[in-house]
């Protein structure tokens, strides 16, 4: 009695330690939650904190970004129909494009982490595409809803779309690219992003070289 | 005999008022129940704040349909929109709720996308944006800051 009791009890507790791993193996919020731990690290790391690797922290940042975020999709839905008619080369180019801008944008933004608290509120599945919600409470208390958006390749599930305050990324790059291509050309947008890009590697030199 | 008359016309120009007023409710309240033309898609919003049935449905500012029905479904908005029967909205077109200038009426907004996807009749967007809600973000600027 008391034998057959123990070993329900040492099943149950195996059930109970494996059935998480086995429910959430492949669900979308795991899949963010670990790449995000993984940028955490990487802020907190006090060897990558100094002014001086500001350069290998960003990179390693970058690099988990690759892993998580499919560029190419955001790229390909921000430029809508203006993406069809590009040719395989003018759209490798493009992609690598908007990850640099994205990185311009974002990458920088998110050095300045401080140990806000990120909570994961739940996600849908529909179909291939997945809507994981999280929150972000500041240092003041004030929560930032930030929604991902993402989307099955193969084992994988790729961030494509970041909703923010209930704004959309693609949506607000749709709005602009579309604006730009319309009133002059695709080329036009193509220059404009080199420029912005140049510029911007200009002022890190700057910024290095001051040092 | 005469007052027949007179109780004929009266009628008559009653019933004329009453089929005017008819006309005058349906075209200012944009229902469109004879023959409604063109087909349905659904989108789920996480809130609607203020767009109604009967709002306009735009792409660059034309309106291309109309919003048909807000219900629930698991806690969320289902808005189903009436498309006009040209146009074909790609399966990653983005729907989003705008306001008219800063204080006006709510409308749908579609960007339409790239994908050689199409979202055939009854089907989804899958790519939604809820409106802003500049009170809460107001008040996020107002108390955030302790």
């Amino acid at each position: 009695m008391t034998l057959s009791r123990r070993g329900f009890v040492s099943a149950a507790a195996l059930v109970l330690l494996l059935a998480p791993a086995e429910v959430w193996a492949g669900q979308p919020t795991d899949q963010l939650r670990t790449q995000v731990d993984r940028v955490v690290r990487v802020l907190e790391d006090p060897e990558l904190k100094q002014e001086s690797t500001v350069k290998a922290r960003r990179a390693a940042v970058r690099k988990i970004a690759n892993d998580i975020f499919d560029f190419s999709e955001t790229a390909k839905r921000s430029l809508a129909r203006h993406w069809p008619p590009r040719t395989p080369a003018e759209r490798e180019e493009f992609v690598t494009l908007f990850a640099d801008l994205l990185e311009r944008g974002y990458i920088s933004k998110i050095e300045v982490y401080g140990g806000e608290k990120i909570a994961y509120l739940g996600e849908t599945i529909e179909g291939d595409l997945a809507t994981v919600r999280t929150k972000i409470t500041t240092k003041q208390q004030t929560d930032i809803p930030i929604d991902y958006r993402m989307l099955v390749r193969g084992e994988k599930w790729l961030v494509y779309d970041v909703i923010i305050e209930g704004v959309s990324l693609i949506a607000n790059y749709r709005t602009q690219f579309n604006k730009i291509i319309t009133t002059s050309s695709y080329q036009e947008l193509v220059r404009r992003m080199k420029t912005k890009q140049e510029e911007f590697d200009e002022d890190e030199r700057k910024r290095t070289s001051q040092r | 005999m005469e007052r027949a008359r007179v109780n004929i016309a009266v009628g008559l120009f009653v019933l004329i008022g009453i089929v005017a007023l008819g006309y005058l409710s349906i075209q200012l309240g944009r229902v469109s129940f004879l023959g409604a033309t063109g087909y349905v898609v659904t989108a789920d919003f996480p809130s609607v704040g203020g767009l109604k049935p009967g709002s306009t449905v735009e792409i660059a500012g034309v309106e291309i349909g109309r919003v048909e029905a807000i219900g629930l479904a698991d806690y969320q908005a289902r808005v189903t929109l009436r498309i006009h029967a040209g146009v074909k909205l790609q399966e990653d077109a983005i729907a989003s709720i705008k306001t008219k200038g800063l204080i006006g009426e709510k409308y749908l907004r579609i960007s339409p996308g790239g994908s050689d996807r199409i979202i055939p009749p009854h089907g989804k967007i899958r790519e939604v944006e809820a409106p802003v809600d500049f009170e809460e973000l107001l008040s996020k600027y107002i108390f955030g800051k302790v």
